[in-house]
């Protein structure tokens, strides 16, 4: 091993430095700007959280996982998640196995920014010992996966559909830049090496190219324009990295350990919101699973879109996606990264400002709860504003809870008050929570031990945001799946098993994760078959109380979709938990639509 | 002389030449479903707030058109932005975004302040 | 007109055995053509004759039935079969029937009729989840004589319809106005008065469109002689009592107050929708279908029995809900229209 250039330095190696500079003064000013903005609470729990040893080894595996290895990819499209992960983790071990060659053989140039990208170029025989010649080996593999990588990306780019993806996004000018820049850096790194190798030394691959070269044109001639081309490309991708999606890289490095310290969207634009729309890698795995995507018109309304528009602050569009958006979920629960796309939509409608403010100051709480206070029974059943339209889930599971002999009784027998979700869907928290406490106040003054729900999205709101202490807050899939569990429910034999199909509701699902109960009532009662699309990756059914702007009509489209999805298996019955999903699905569906409830009191005897 | 203890009072008749219909108008620009509604009551009859205000979509819609603004603020105060009425809606109007936009302009047509 | 000559013994195809289909049969056999009548039920007389009475003078649906079936006793019917395809063949046209023949016909008249709305898919009003809640059609089968467990035995003193059922609603897929409903609600409300004096009836309407001779006079008299509640506005809730009565949640209108009524029996005046199974014949065919489903006659007013189509014909509630009266005129204009098409030939 011998240092080949006195002084180490040479003038190509400007626009590596300049673009590295660059880029980590621009994060480190982005990190401080969002530590900056985060609301005082928790800033504190993320400098809490970073010395939490727990969190910190989280921090350190998830980054790991997910921004190296891209595990999240991975499960989703095998093609995509190798082109990612050998880009990223190639990439990454070329730099850690760069320095580790610097500490091994020159520790004095550590503190060069440069030398370990560059080290090939400042040194010669450097495949003169075994350690040298393992790094060398390791630097060629991960230098080839890497190319295999930029091969896939390029097929990408041209033919998305070869790679599994329907629709992609279309990227900007800068974006392109960023892209090419990319794809230049490792064939120029290879280039660069090969025509180097007789003097640094190289390994299988750069080795026989460099032979190979010389056996037709001069590789001296050719080290120093290959060099400098490969540090303009570094340079040029990191300085318009922060003005491309690859500003990606640098904010989910950020955005995981924010989030394993259990920060939480609070403000639409600013602090962790921020961090959110700026880890979006633009992938456009969102397009694909979107619902609203079977009208073309809708494609530019998916999150990968808002994310893009919320870095451009196109305030008309801005506000155009986040009404439309059903809020399924479906968006977060494909995306690598987890950008929240309802959570964002619901911090964005929250901005909105509006001259007439909800007042709920004249329902007296006393004179809808004292009937309940004075019946007092265990069981609390709240059916919500959407049972009151679906008399089928009520009456059913009024006969269910009366043959388990359940103690129960109904909050809201004409309607009463509304939950609160829409109101929080629609961004009008404060209004909300003023609704919440009335109703608060009912339950705690009815005496019951449990708050039982036949609507998913009355559901996930009593469960994430009322404070009921001692009273058990469960939907109706959980609580009939316990009564057969525990016998007070018995199966009907029937001579042909009907055969269901069970649509999992978005709230439920996606929202609160409940996805086996129900299957297991429907198992144990019949035949359950399985949509191709289910569980996390559910379709919505349209009729999501989450869109603000979506028309009756336009919706009609993806109620179809979702129940071509439901029918693929041929199931007798579609049945599904929450009564806007049984409105929606049994206006177009061409066979019965039943909530779980109807199914639970057909098929059991007393 | 006699004196008759009759007097004129305001007449509590509607005088369409005199309403001022600029925040319908308004809304009718945000919203064009607004112009649609038959007037069923199906709206009225399902409110979860028709209780607590009085609200209905249909008075609301026919207020605005009558010039009896205070009104329809004084109903759309207790709106829970619940969706039952969207759901009954025969004429498929979407009524909570159409209460949701008409929550924005107060007063005659003016646009909510940031 | 006179009776063809030329085209004696000529086949025109009738798809549909209903009051239209029927009529059309029995004037075409007047003017000397060989119709038959393709039915895909077991009987001939379609809607009509599950009904009762007809309105305005009360006259038994099954007097008209009977004499259509008896005047077109002449014509080959064909029950229980369906048409499985169709198609062009020079100046005719080819039926492909479910009994394996294939019928060769001048021309085809569509009397296909149309569907009472499934009233169970507005599930808010609790048709099949409450045991008071029925349909039009379930209240004339059983003045028929047709047993109704939601009525025999049983103590009725408050009664509700519900109009519009169905129709005039873009949720339930059917923006028009189902025609007939409002009357029939009429009529029903009178019978039911006569049958228990006693009971109270209200009946819920959106508008009344009360259009047709005498039909205005039904009103007056369901108001002063039988004294039937008006309401006006349409019902968004049903639910159930202790008492097994459903209640019944409206607006009002008029008095701009929310109402609710208890009722120990609730009919929904399920409207006219088009009929779905004509669909796969008429795209084979090429005929247009109108955005509400229903066939696209050539003209509104001008020929509304014709198609766009030379040979195709179509007669009574195949392009829209259609009265009786009007149904057996258009039945008799198609034929009319057939015979011309058929002489000029």
């Amino acid at each position: 091993m011998i240092e080949r250039i006195p002084g180490a330095f040479h003038p190509f190696v400007l626009p590596f430095v300049i673009g590295m500079v660059f880029v980590l003064a621009w994060c480190l000013a982005g990190m401080l700007r969002i530590l900056f903005e985060l609301p005082r609470e928790d800033r504190r729990k993320f400098f809490v959280s970073l010395i939490t040893p727990r969190i910190l080894w989280k921090d350190i595996k998830d980054i790991f996982l997910n921004c190296l290895i891209h595990v999240r990819l991975w499960k989703r499209n095998k093609v995509l998640g190798y082109m990612h992960s050998s880009i990223a983790f190639g990439w990454f071990m070329l730099i850690l196995l760069g320095h580790v060659e610097v500490f091994l053989f020159l520790p004095h140039r550590v503190r060069f920014l440069y030398y370990p990208i560059f080290f090939n170029f400042f040194v010669a025989e450097a495949d003169a010992t075994i350690q040298g010649e393992v790094l060398m080996f390791l630097m060629d593999l991960f230098l080839l996966l890497i190319l295999s990588g930029i091969v896939i990306a390029i097929i990408k780019r041209f033919r998305s559909r070869i790679v599994g993806m329907r629709r992609t996004t279309r990227a900007n000018a800068l974006d392109t830049v960023g892209l090419y820049a990319l794809w230049a850096i490792f064939p120029l790194r290879l280039l660069a090496e090969t025509f180097t190798a007789h003097i640094s030394g190289g390994s299988f691959l750069t080795e026989p190219a460099g032979q190979l070269f010389h056996r037709f044109i001069s590789n001296d001639m050719h080290i120093l324009p290959t060099w400098w081309a490969y540090s303009i490309a570094l340079g040029i991708f990191m300085v318009v990295l922060p003005f491309t999606r690859y500003m990606h890289i640098p904010t989910e490095m950020l955005l995981i350990p924010m989030r394993n310290a259990g920060i939480r969207i609070r403000s639409a634009r600013k602090g962790f919101a921020r961090l959110e729309y700026f880890s979006c890698p633009g992938c456009g795995v969102c397009i694909d699973a979107c619902p609203m995507s079977v009208r073309k018109e809708n494609l530019k309304d998916c999150t990968v879109y808002l994310n893009r528009q919320l870095r451009r602050k196109n305030e008309p569009r801005i506000e155009e996606i986040s009404d439309k958006c059903l809020l399924c979920g479906k968006c977060t629960a494909v995306c690598q990264v987890g950008v929240e796309g309802p959570e964002l939509r619901m911090a964005l409608r929250g901005e909105r400002k509006y001259a007439l403010t909800p007042d709920y100051g004249r329902i007296e709480t006393s004179a809808l709860s004292a009937p309940l206070a004075e019946r007092k029974a265990k069981v609390l059943y709240y059916a919500g504003c959407m049972s009151q339209l679906t008399p089928s889930i009520r009456k059913a599971t009024a006969a269910v809870l009366d043959r388990a002999g359940i103690d129960w009784q109904p909050m809201d027998p004409d309607g009463r008050l509304c939950c609160g979700r829409p109101l929080l869907t629609a961004g009008r928290t404060d209004a909300a929570r003023e609704l919440m406490a009335k109703n608060r106040e009912i339950i705690l003054a009815s005496g019951c031990d449990t708050l039982l729900l036949t609507c998913p999205i009355c559901y996930r709101v009593f469960l994430e945001d009322y404070d009921l202490p001692g009273i058990r807050v469960v939907h109706h899939s959980v609580f009939f799946q316990e009564l057969l569990r525990d016998g007070k429910l018995t199966p009907k034999n029937t001579p042909v098993e009907p055969r269901f199909v069970y649509h999992d509701p978005c709230e439920l699902g996606r929202g609160c994760g409940i996805y086996e109960p129900p299957r297991e009532t429907l198992d144990a009662l019949g035949t359950l078959l399985e949509a191709p699309k289910n569980r996390q990756e559910s379709i919505c059914c349209g009729g999501s109380l989450g869109s603000l702007s979506l028309s009756f009509e336009k919706r009609k489209d993806i109620t179809l979709g979702a129940l071509g999805n439901l029918t693929a298996a041929r199931p007798d019955t579609i049945v599904t938990a929450c009564p806007l999903c049984l409105n929606t699905f049994a206006r177009y569906a061409d066979r019965p639509v039943k909530d779980l409830a109807q199914v639970v009191l057909e098929n059991t005897t007393d | 002389m006699m004196e008759f203890g009759f007097s004129l009072s305001p007449s509590s008749a509607v005088d369409l030449d005199k309403v001022d219909t600029s925040r319908f108008d308004r809304l009718v620009e945000m919203e064009p479903q607004a112009r649609i509604c038959i007037g069923c009551g199906s709206c009225s009859a399902t409110c979860t707030a028709e209780p607590y205000s009085g609200m209905s979509v249909r008075k609301v819609l026919l207020g605005l058109q009558r010039g009896r603004d205070a009104e329809v603020d004084r109903m759309l105060a207790a709106c829970m932005l619940c969706g039952k009425c969207t759901m009954v809606c025969p004429r498929g109007i979407n009524t909570r975004h159409l209460i949701l936009s008409l929550c924005r302009i107060s007063g005659k047509g003016k646009e909510g302040k940031a | 007109m006179k009776k063809n000559k030329n085209n004696a013994n000529q086949h025109v195809a009738i798809i549909g055995g209903g009051i239209a289909g029927l009529e059309a049969a029995r004037a075409l056999l007047g003017l000397g053509y060989r119709p038959v009548i393709i039915e895909k039920s077991d009987r001939t007389g379609g809607h009509v004759a599950d009904w009762h009475r007809l309105f305005p003078d009360m006259s038994p649906a099954k007097d008209i039935v009977e004499r259509l079936r008896r005047e077109t006793e002449g014509a080959r019917t064909l029950l229980q079969t369906e048409i499985y395809a169709a198609g062009r063949l020079g100046n005719d046209y080819t039926l492909t029937l479910s009994d394996g023949n294939t019928l060769r016909a001048g021309a085809v008249l569509f009397s296909t009729g149309f569907d009472l709305f499934e009233a169970a898919k507005k599930e808010e009003y609790g048709y099949g989840i409450y045991d008071q809640v029925m349909t039009n059609a379930d209240l004339e089968r059983w003045f028929n004589g047709g047993g109704d467990k939601r009525l025999d035995g049983k103590e009725i003193r408050r009664i509700g319809f519900v109009h519009c059922v169905g129709s005039r609603d873009v949720k339930a897929g059917n923006a028009q106005c189902s025609k007939v409903c409002c009357i029939t609600a009429i009529k029903q409300a009178i019978e039911m008065k006569e049958k228990f004096p006693d009971a109270e009836i209200w009946c819920f309407y959106m508008d009344l469109r009360l259009f047709g001779k005498k039909y205005e006079d039904f009103y007056i008299g369901a108001q002063r002689d039988y004294g039937i509640h008006f309401i006006r506005g349409r019902v968004s809730e049903v639910s159930e009592n202790i008492e097994g009565r459903v209640i019944v949640k409206a607006e009002d209108t008029l008095a701009g107050k929310p109402v609710k009524v208890s009722l120990d029996v609730l009919v929904l005046m399920s409207g006219m929708v088009c009929n779905r199974q004509v669909h796969g014949l008429a795209c084979q065919l090429s005929l247009g279908v109108d955005e509400d489903g229903f066939l696209k006659s050539r003209d509104n007013i001008a020929s509304i029995t014709e198609s766009d189509n030379r040979g195709i014909f179509y007669a009574g509630a195949v392009t829209g809900p259609k009265t009786v009266p009007e149904t057996l005129a258009e039945a008799r204009s198609a034929a009319l229209s057939i015979h011309a098409y058929l002489s000029a030939q």
